[in-house]
Parts: C-alpha cells; structure tokens; sequence
C-alpha cells in the first residue's frame, strides 16, 4: 500500500502506452498537482514528454508532429474542453485518460467530437488524489464542512477521491466511521454507495481479511494541528508550509533568486527522504555532515585543473557535485531558516509549554506557564493565540477555567482580533461538546500508569512528548479493541479477525505528525499497513483557515462576547 | 516496507468510445466523399473551352439545383433575393445562396483534393458507400428548371462556386491531406537524434562491459576494438549533441518567430538530449593505454597465478593433511616389523616425501577443507558469472573440478583407512613385542650408548631444548621420515639437495655450530645423529667392512633400533605435529641446508664417514653405505624380526597398490612414478628375503 507507487505506476502506464515518439502532457490543474507529485519533470522528459500543458489554457499552438497524453479529471469543464480540442485537433493522436469514473454520456459526446478520429484510446486511471508520502495522501481541500456538515461540492470531490485511492490499492474495504461525526458517516455512505454502484470495478482478489477504511472527523483531536512540531517534514510545513511538496522561501531574508521555491520531494531528494522523520536537533548533526561531506566533494577554487586527469575527474564529478551543491544550498537554506525562526518566536519556550498543554494535567502549572508567555514579546499573536486555544481547549470544563482572563491577556497583548475570536471558534470546532471520545484524560489505569512513567523517566524529548490522539485510535484498531459504539461498522458485517489493510481517512485534515505516527506504526506492527489520508495535510495556519472556512465562529462570536462582558464585569 | 504492488484498477471506454465514434464518422466520412465525387465530376472536363450553358448542364447534372421559388432568403445571412441581390447555386451541394455568402475553390485546389482522396479515398470511405451512389441533394429540393438570374450569372473559368458549409468540409480535407504530406523539420532532426540515443543505449553497456573487463587487465576483449568502440560511441555522443543543437536554434531566426511553444518543445528536447549525454557519457569509463594494458594484464596474470596457487595450496594441504593420517597409520604399520625394506630408500624419501606435502600448508583446521574449498569455490564461480568474467569463471570451474576430484579421492582414502586401522590394532601388539626386543639390543649396546648419550643430550638441549630424551627424538623424526617416505608426492631434486646436508650436520652439530641452526636443522639432523654418529666411533672398521658384506641385505639391519620410533612416535604427537607445522614451509627444508655441505664436508667431515652418509642420498640404489651403520647394531634382532616384516611388507605392498591407484586415478602421474619405483623396491625385498629365509 504505496500511494506514491500507485499514482507513478498510472502515469508511467500511459506514457507507455502512447508508443515512441514526442509527447505533450494535457493536464488541468488538479491532475498537475497529481503528477507533479510522483514525477520530477527531468524524469518525465527521459520518456519523451516534452511539454506540458493545461487543457483549459487558450495559447496552445497547432503541433501535429506532438502525441498527446490528456491526464484529466472527469469535470463538466474538462470535458467541455476535450469536445473542442477534438473538433479543432492541435495534436496528431490523443491518448485520453480520466482520473475517475467517466459517465456514459460524457464518453458519448467525445467520441461524437472526435470526428478526425485522433483519440486513440480513453482509459479511467485512478490517481485521483494527492500522494505526500508513500503512507499519506491528501485532497487538497481546504474547508471541506460548512458548520457540521459536508459542502456539497466537496463531498463528491472526497467520495471521489477516497474511491479512487481505493481502485488504485485495488482494496475494497469494509468501512468504520466516528459516530460522533455527522459528516464521517456521510461520506461513509457515498463512499459505500460509490462501491455498490460500481461493483464491477471493486471486484479485486478477496484477500484473507478484508481492508478496513476507517472515517474520522478532525474534529476529535483539534490538538494535534495547533502544536509545533519539531520533525523535519511536519516542521517544514509548519513553519513554511508545504503545497504539493513546494516550499516557499521567498520571505525569507535575503534569499538568493534560485532558492525562492524549493521541491522537497522524498522521491528524488535521498537527503529529505532519510531525514524526513528524523527530529530537529537529529537534522542539525546530518546537515552538518552533509555539508563536511560536500566540502570534500568540492573543488577547491585554487585547485588548479592541470592535469588531464585532473580535468577528467572533475568533469565526471561535476554533475553529481552540481545534484549535490543544489541539495545542500536547498536543505543549509531551509534548515537555516527554520532556526531563525525557532529563535525568533522563541518556539523552543513556547513548544514546551504547548506539550505541558496538550500531555499533562496540571492546571494550575499549565496556566501559570501560559500567562508568563503571554508577557513575553517575542511570542507571536499567533503563536500566543494558540497556547490559549490549548489551553482553552484542555481546560474547557475545568472548575477554576480563567479563559477570560487570558483572553483578556490576549488583547492587551494587541492580539487581533481575528486571533481572539479565533479561540472560541475552535472551542466550538473541536470543544468538549463535540468530541466522540475523551481526548485529554486518560481513562484507564494502564494509560495512567504509562502517563505517569513517561513523565518519571523524565521524558525523552520535552518538545516531543505528544501522541496524536491517533495513535491510541489505531491501536485499539490493531489490536481489535476500538470500540464498535463510538466506531461502528457501516452495514451488517463486521471484521472478525484483526485488521492488516487499513485505510484511515481524516475530515478536516491529517497532519504530518500524525503521517509519523502512522509511518512509525507501519514499521512497528508486522503485518499491518497503514495509509493515511485527509481532505488535506494541516499545519496551524491551515487548520484555522479550516476552522474559519467552516463558519462556526460566526456562532462563536456571541460566546466571544460573554467572555467580553465577563472580562469587563471584573 | 513496501511490497510489490501490482498496477492500480483501470477501465476502459475505448470500444464504447469508437461505437459512438464509428456511427459520427460515417456520416462525416460520407459528407466528405460526396462532395468530393462531385468536385472530380466538375473538374473533369475542359471548363476554359466548353461554353457557359453546356457548363451548366453539367454542373446540373451533377447535382441537382434547389429550386429557386423555395427561397425567399438567403439561408446563410438572411437577406431577401431580388434583381441586386441574386441567387447563386452551390455546384457541389446545389442550395442556394447570395453571393457575398458565395465562396469558390479553385481549380488547383479542387485538383489536390481529387487526386489526394484517390488514394485514400478507400480508406477513409465506409463501405456503405460507393462513389457511384446516388445521394440526395443536401438541401432536399429536386428541381431542374434553371432559374433566370443564373443564366445571368458570369462565367467561372476556372473557380468552382459553392456555399461556405462545402468549402468548409473541404477546406478541414485539405488540411487533412497536408498534414500527412508533410513531415516538419523538428520531426525529422528528432527521429534522428532518437536513433542515435537507441544507438547509445545498445553500444554504451556493450562498451562498459568492455571497458571493465580490459581495465581489471582481462584479455577477453581486444584492447583496439574496444577503442573502436569507444570511438563510435563518442561520435554518436557528438551526434547527439549536434542533433539536438540545431533542434533547438530550428526557425529561430523565422520571422514571425515561432510559437513560443515550440521554443519550449525545442528547449526541452534539448534539454532532455543534454541530460542524456550528461549521465550516459559521464559512465563511459576510460580504456588503458596500451602500456597500461600490458601492465594491467602482467598483474592480472599473477593475481590469477597467486590465485591458483593459493586453490591448489589449499586443496594440497587438505589432502595433504589426509595423507599425513593415512602415512602415520602406515608408518606405525611400518615402524612396527617392516622398516627394513624402506630402510635404504628412507632417508631421501624423507627429504622427498616432505616437498610436495610442505607446499600444501595447514592453514585452517576446518573439518573438511576440501567441502569448504569446494563451497567457496562455487561461490566465487557465482560472483565472476555475475561480474561476466568468463575466463575466471573457466579457471575457477576448473579448479572446481579438481577439487572434487580430490574430494571424490578422499572419501576412497577414508576407506581405505579404515581397513587398514585394523592392521593397525594388530601392528600394535606387534610393537610391545617391539620394545621387549628393543630394550634386550639397549642392554647390549649400554655402555657405548649412555657415553654419547650424554654428549647428545647436551648438544640437543642446546639446539631444542625440549627435547629432554635425545634418543628418542631423533628416532621420532626418523620415524616421521619414514612416514613421510610413504607419502606418494615425492620430488626428485629434494633428494639430491638434501641427503648431502643431513649427512654433514651431525658433525655440526657435535661442533656446535650454530649457524646453522634453523629450524629444521636439529629437526632433520637428530635423525642422522642419533645412529649414525652414535654408531660410527664404535663401528668404523666394521663400517668399512659392512658395505660390501651386508649390501643387500642390509635392509633388516636396523629394525630393531625403529622399534622405540614406533612406540614414541605416539608419545610424540604433538611435536609430530609442531614439525609439521614447520616443516610446512616446505622447500626450505632442503634448500637451506644445501649450501652448508659443502663447507662441513671439506673441513670437518672425516673421511671414514664419507662412504657412509654420502652415497646415501646421492644414489638411491647404493643402499648399503647408508644402513650400514645400523647393521651392526641390528644383527642381534634382526632373526626376531623377521617373520613379521614378511607379513608387514606385503601389506605395505598393498598399501603402495592402493596408492598407484589413487594417483593414477587423479593423474598425479609423478607420484604414479615413484609409487611405482617404491612398489619395485618392496617387491624386490621381499624376494630378497624370501629368497634369505628361505
């Protein structure tokens, strides 16, 4: 269960099939997401594909010596525009390839546009979703509910989306949803009605224990997306924001013109691979030797070549050096900005303090320490939004609750507004009252035991301390004891055996941390395979947009106000 | 972590698609060939000579004409016809339109579609269709009746008139046509350049493989076709690199430029070209020169020679060391009753014996080096296969198959061995008779022993000083001297080297030159001191007399003075072992000591010992001189012994048999040689004996 094998197997398929000769890739702008994930465009060009190009762009010119290899979604739009490409042909033969299930009537219309007869073959290839990590896939969808429920138009693109990755594991599972979620049983519903209705696609090997697709709701954890994170992928996203494994860095000062937008992609980075899940300090010493290691690759600049030997050796290690020159300037570059930033915002504070929030129960601790950063100036609003969030979040129910006066805290801070009300929104987004499951305490002896040892041990690393709430989910999973009242089965059958295929898909976002929990997990448990998915991979910024984009703090807004008024009563 | 995954669920709409496709396209395909029937049909007469209205019964006759009364308005824009605005008829279609929506073909393009769908006309018409079907007009209307404004019309020479929707259909066919005719620059150049990759991809790892195998110094290839090669390669490289340059300035300075699309299609190609030459030519190792070469092959030579060496030492020392338990057991038999036959030939065969044995060295005590040697052998077999070098491969398969030889004659030695642990049990018994015999000679011989035995014992404590009971060591390495003589791999220059020096030493010995004290001096000489100096003050008038007098019969002689070797000989193992340990390096043994001779021989080597150790070793059949020594002091024992050496010698005979067989089966055809030699000498004694006793 590779997502990213899946996705590159469809796309070196039609590559394949298209014969010799030189090619164009027809994209739209979803599908150029796709594949830009699984192929560098170096790869690409060895099989002969020279240009890409989106279907909806109107500055395509006429090059019939060109094959064309048409990678879309199976949109209105898109179809709209294939029916004129194929009137007007530009390329000497097209080679069609929908990302999901094409309707009849849609295939009916393009075969009638096809009058030159160009279209030389029309294939659904399921790579309909976002391959991050080999275990982790996202949708891209930012803002997937509006309120408690599904948006429309989103609901079809995640049903369409899960189904997909499902056709191209070849898995047809059994499905579990978090009862407490309105909208995980929703879309456990289109995605077993998607299953039924094209059976005959999901008809695979029987394999001894079916696959299990369990749907969870963010919603259940709002911790996770509001901590800092200190490995390397889950901290790039973080602090700069991954989008289709491109990063940013164009605010970083004093950046060089090549370094504004880097690719940090496992695939073809070994340096990012290897170190990916690795934590920040581990990234320091690997860093440093890369660099060491690259000094000696490095020519000196006195080195005289004088020697043909000499030269010969340099040229043949000049691409590798070259590779290697842009790896180490990309990784120094990205490294070196993250802890500026650490240092900046103080995060190294603030972190320790989150943690305390999100894994230990000592209130009183807990506030002091969140009142004393909230006097530091070097702290963010946003990160001093957060720490309030947690601990609004946490200590929601708890007798001697002083959230109005860290609210209070927050503004005399000069904390925007955006921010403050932003607590209560995700108060009401992720709060007690939504929650299907106790996220904070844990509930029985061992838990509390484990709990207690790991703060005796004096922990590992302080700024690591978190589990997603995830990882207990999966673990009773596993081991077959997740509780059928809070996760039911969708229909009458019920695994019996313990799960091997898994297939968790969280509504509202996954997060890196918790793509490590499940790689963590992978390599942990024989014999089960984990693959993560989310309407999108969250960091902080992101997970409040979604919680803005849900329209639940416009309900919050009157809550703001009580704690408003509260604050000024005092 | 990941396992193999199989390719993802597809489904295809192909034959759907050209269901739907197949019933548009025959209606198009059909459109298409009507008007194109037509158009041949109009052009097929001389329109510049024939008058305007026989044209237009033609043109009439090829469609017919809409009636005139059915329209009231031009159908294309909408303008009612009146006297200005007249009505023209399409020739191809025959509807009717106004002439601002008139369009014309010409004669040459009406020709190019003509003569272009001649040839495609089959292929791209379905057969529902013929071209000599009748078809209804496309407008519907039949009438004939030529309307008045169109005799007023001028006359077209050489311009066909029709409506836009046929000029359409016709222009799309026209397009059509040059497409397929024409084959764009960039197409061509990139063709090339593709050749020229797939040219690369076939020679480049032909090249490598090549490279690598003359750089690690091979001889499979020849050094001047793989520079052939090279050459070859780096011209397509260059090709590659031109191809792809000029794709990328093609039609740049055109004016208009370019598509900026098609820059980028031409950057891109030659981007890729470039990538391509970078990581394929970047692998192409460099050749040696041809000094270089030559250098390289000398060392491979050795390295493949050391490498030989090392297989075969290891295989000789494995059956070497079968051979040391087999002759020990042998040489128990032997030592036991029978030495008399071997006496003679013993001393050089010690020398002998040891050559061929020392060069296989005992390395390892592995239980069975053969079966390692042959697993690391096949091992290595599998390595060079994968490294493609065949001509080690060869010789490792070759080596390969010794060693299972030796491995095949080793289990037969093993049963031999067997057997003859048997005979040896009985020898044993044999040998307490030995020793009651053997302390009867030392009573007799007590008073002149126990003086030298003294001067020995001081000597050798000097020399080795474990050896605490210098009268029996030395007899202890006779014995394995002994031993060793029954060793089938015997080399004939030891024997001459040798013998010369075990003679003199004794002298050194008693003269307590160190200098030569190597090692395998003390070891050696002991064997020589212990009787012949021990014997020849006493003996040197009976020494000079012996020789001619005892000659042949010689060999019984010192039966008696074994019997103790026999017995210490288990006493002694460790040292046996120690000895050969050292002994393992072999040539040395007899080397070193070659040179020393001669000094001794001149200076100190008083002239009564010359005939007795010297022609020794010289001459293998003079064996009087050499067991004269013993002979005196065997007489006593010599009639005990001999009923039993009778029994011991053709079990010795049998044993040499054995061995023939053994060698002659692995063509050791040397060892074959001097089995076959000691076989003749024991067979000789034994008549000679048989015929004293008798």
């Amino acid at each position: 269960m590779n997502v990213v094998f899946a996705v590159k197997q469809y796309i070196s398929k039609m590559i394949e099939d298209s014969g010799p000769g030189m090619k164009v890739l027809l994209m739209d702008k979803e599908t150029t997401g796709i594949v830009s994930m699984v192929y560098t465009q170096s790869e690409i060009l060895q099989k002969e594909v020279y240009l890409f190009e989106r279907i909806d762009s109107q500055n395509r010119e006429i090059m019939k010596h060109l094959k064309a290899i048409c990678f879309l979604r199976p949109t209105k739009e898109n179809v709209d525009y294939l029916i004129q490409e194929l009137r007007r042909p530009k390329y000497s033969i097209y080679f069609i390839y929908f990302s999901n299930v094409i309707s009849k009537s849609d295939v009916k219309s393009l075969a009638e546009a096809d009058e030159q007869e160009v279209v030389a073959e029309v294939q659904e290839f399921y790579g309909d979703y976002i391959a991050v990590n080999p275990h982790l896939f996202s949708l891209n969808i930012l803002g997937c509910c509006q309120g408690r429920n599904w948006d429309p138009v989103q609901l079809s693109r995640t049903t369409q989306g899960l189904t997909a990755l499902l056709l191209s594991l070849k898995k047809c599972p059994m499905i579990r949803y978090q009862l407490s979620s309105e909208a995980a049983k929703r879309l456990a519903e289109c995605v077993k009605q998607v299953i039924t209705k094209e059976y005959e696609l999901f008809e695979f090997r029987r394999t001894e224990v079916p696959p299990l697709l369990l749907i969870l709701d963010r919603c259940d954890d709002a911790i996770t997306p509001l901590l800092n994170q200190w490995t390397y992928q889950a901290m790039v996203h973080e602090l700069l924001g991954i989008n289709n494994n491109r990063i940013d860095l164009s605010r970083v000062p004093g950046i060089s013109k090549d370094l504004r937008e880097v690719v940090l992609s496992a695939e073809n980075d070994e340096f990012y691979a290897n170190n990916m899940h690795l934590n920040f300090a581990e990234i320091g010493s690997n860093i440093k030797n890369l660099m060491e290691d690259f000094q000696k690759k490095k020519p000196k600049e006195q080195q005289k070549l004088e020697s043909i030997a000499d030269m010969k050796a340099f040229v043949e290690n000049y691409p590798q050096f070259k590779k290697m020159s842009g790896t180490v300037s990309k990784h120094v570059t990205v490294v070196g900005e993250l802890s500026r930033l650490v240092s900046e915002r103080n995060l190294l504070e603030v972190s320790e303090v989150e943690q305390e929030l999100a894994c230990q129960n000592d209130h009183s601790s807990a506030l002091q320490n969140v009142k004393r950063l909230l006097q530091n100036p070097r702290v963010t609003e946003f990160d001093a939004a957060r720490l309030v969030m947690l601990y609004a979040l946490h200590y929601e129910r708890h007798s001697s609750n002083s959230l109005p006066g860290l609210m209070m805290d927050l503004r005399n801070k000069g904390v925007s507004e955006k921010y403050r009300k932003l607590v209560s929104a995700v108060i009401e987004y992720g709060g007690k009252r939504v929650r299907g499951s106790d996220l904070f305490s844990p509930k029985d002896a061992v838990a509390i035991t484990k709990q207690f040892l790991k703060g005796l041990k004096g922990v590992e690393n302080v700024y690591t301390q978190h589990q997603p709430f995830l990882h207990e989910t999966l673990d009773h999973l596993i081991k077959g004891k997740l509780k059928e009242n809070l996760y039911p089965y969708l229909g009458p059958s019920t695994l019996r055996d313990r799960p091997q295929d898994i297939i968790v898909f969280i509504i509202g976002g996954a997060t890196y941390e918790e793509a490590l929990t499940v790689y963590n997990l992978n390599r942990t448990t024989p014999g089960v395979r984990i693959v993560l998915g989310g309407t999108t991979v969250h960091n902080t910024k992101s997970f409040l947009d979604e919680v803005l984009a849900s329209g639940l703090h416009s309900r919050s807004k009157e809550t703001s106000q009580v704690t408003s008024r509260s604050a000024s009563r005092r | 972590m990941w396992e193999p995954q199989e390719l993802g669920a597809m489904r295809s709409h192909l034959s759907d698609f050209k269901k739907h496709r197949a019933a548009r396209i025959d209606h198009y395909v059909v459109e298409v060939n009507k008007l194109i029937i037509r158009l041949e049909k109009l052009t097929a007469f001389d329109r510049t000579n024939t008058e305007s209205a026989k044209i237009r019964a033609i043109e009439k006759s090829v469609v017919p004409w809409v009636n005139d009364q059915d329209v009231p308005f031009c159908p294309d824009c909408g303008n009612k016809f009146s006297i200005r605005n007249r009505r023209h008829h399409c020739r191809l279609c025959g509807s009717i339109m106004c002439k601002k929506c008139m369009e014309l073909i010409s004669l040459p393009l009406a020709n190019k579609l003509t003569s272009a769908s001649k040839d495609s006309l089959s292929t791209h018409t379905s057969p529902s269709q013929s071209p000599n079907s009748v078809h209804g007009s496309r407008r519907g209307s039949i009438s004939s009746v030529s309307s008045v404004s169109s005799v007023l019309d001028e006359k077209d020479d050489d311009r066909i008139r029709c409506c836009t929707h046929c000029k359409d259909t016709l222009l799309k066919r026209e397009q059509q046509i040059d497409e397929k005719e024409h084959t764009p620059d960039i197409v061509k150049l990139y063709e090339k350049l593709r050749l020229c990759m797939e040219k690369v991809d076939q020679k480049a790892p032909e090249y490598i493989k090549m490279a690598a195998s003359l750089n690690a110094g091979e001889t499979t290839y020849s050094l001047e076709h793989a520079s052939d090669l090279r050459v070859e390669v780096q011209k397509v490289y260059e090709l590659i690199d031109a191809l792809s340059k000029k794709i990328l300035t093609l039609d740049l300075k055109q004016d208009p430029p370019p598509h900026p699309n098609t820059l980028r299609l031409q950057r891109m190609i030659r981007y890729s070209a470039t990538l391509f030459v970078q990581e394929k030519l970047l692998g192409l190792m460099s050749l040696p020169t041809k000094e270089q070469f030559e250098e390289l092959k000398k060392k491979r030579k050795q390295e493949i020679e050391r490498k030989r060496i090392l297989e075969r030492q290891a295989a000789l020392e494995s059956q070497r060391r079968l051979e040391e338990r087999r002759s020990d057991l042998a040489s128990r038999a032997t030592n036991g009753e029978v030495v008399p036959p071997r006496r003679g030939p013993a001393p050089l065969r010690k020398a002998e014996g040891w050559l061929p044995l020392s060069e296989g060295q005992r390395q390892s005590e592995d239980p069975d080096p053969l079966l390692q040697q042959i697993h690391n052998i096949t091992s290595f077999i599998r390595q060079a296969k994968a490294a493609d070098r065949t001509d080690e491969v060869l010789m490792l398969q070759e080596n390969l198959r010794q060693l299972q030889d030796e491995y095949d004659q080793q289990q037969t030695e093993k049963a031999i061995e067997l057997s003859r642990r048997q005979a040896e049990e009985e020898d044993l018994q044999r040998e307490q008779l030995q020793v009651l015999r053997e302390r009867e000679w030392e009573r007799e011989q007590g008073q002149a022993a126990s003086l030298h035995t003294r001067t020995r014992s001081l000597d050798f404590r000097e020399i080795r000083p474990f050896q605490l009971e210098p009268g029996r060591e030395p007899r202890t390495h006779l014995a394995h001297a002994l031993d060793l003589g029954s060793s089938p791999a015997q080399s004939s220059t030891a024997t001459k080297t040798s013998p010369p020096s075990l003679a003199p030493e004794p002298f050194r010995g008693w003269s307590g030159s160190p200098a030569l004290g190597q090692e395998f001096l003390p070891q050696s000489t002991p064997s020589q001191r212990s009787e012949a100096p021990s014997l020849n003050p006493f003996d040197e008038e009976e020494d000079l007399a012996s020789p001619s007098a005892e000659g042949t019969a010689s060999p019984p002689a010192p039966e008696p003075s074994l019997g103790p070797p026999a017995r210490l000989l288990r006493e002694y193992n460790p040292f046996e072992e120690e000895e050969e340990e050292e002994a393992v390096a072999g040539n040395p043994f007899a080397r070193p000591d070659s040179p020393a001779p001669n000094p001794f021989d001149e200076e100190d080597e008083p002239p009564p010992r010359t005939p007795a150790s010297l022609p020794v070793p010289g001459n293998p059949f003079e064996e009087a001189p050499c067991t004269n020594p013993f002979e005196e002091d065997s007489d006593g024992g010599q009639e005990g012994a001999e009923p039993i050496e009778e029994e011991l010698l053709l079990q010795q005979i049998d044993n040499i048999k054995a061995y023939i067989f053994d060698a002659k089966q692995c063509g050791r055809l040397d060892e074959v040689e001097v089995l076959t030699e000691n076989l003749r000498e024991l067979k000789r004694t034994l008549a000679k004996q048989k015929g004293g006793s008798d």
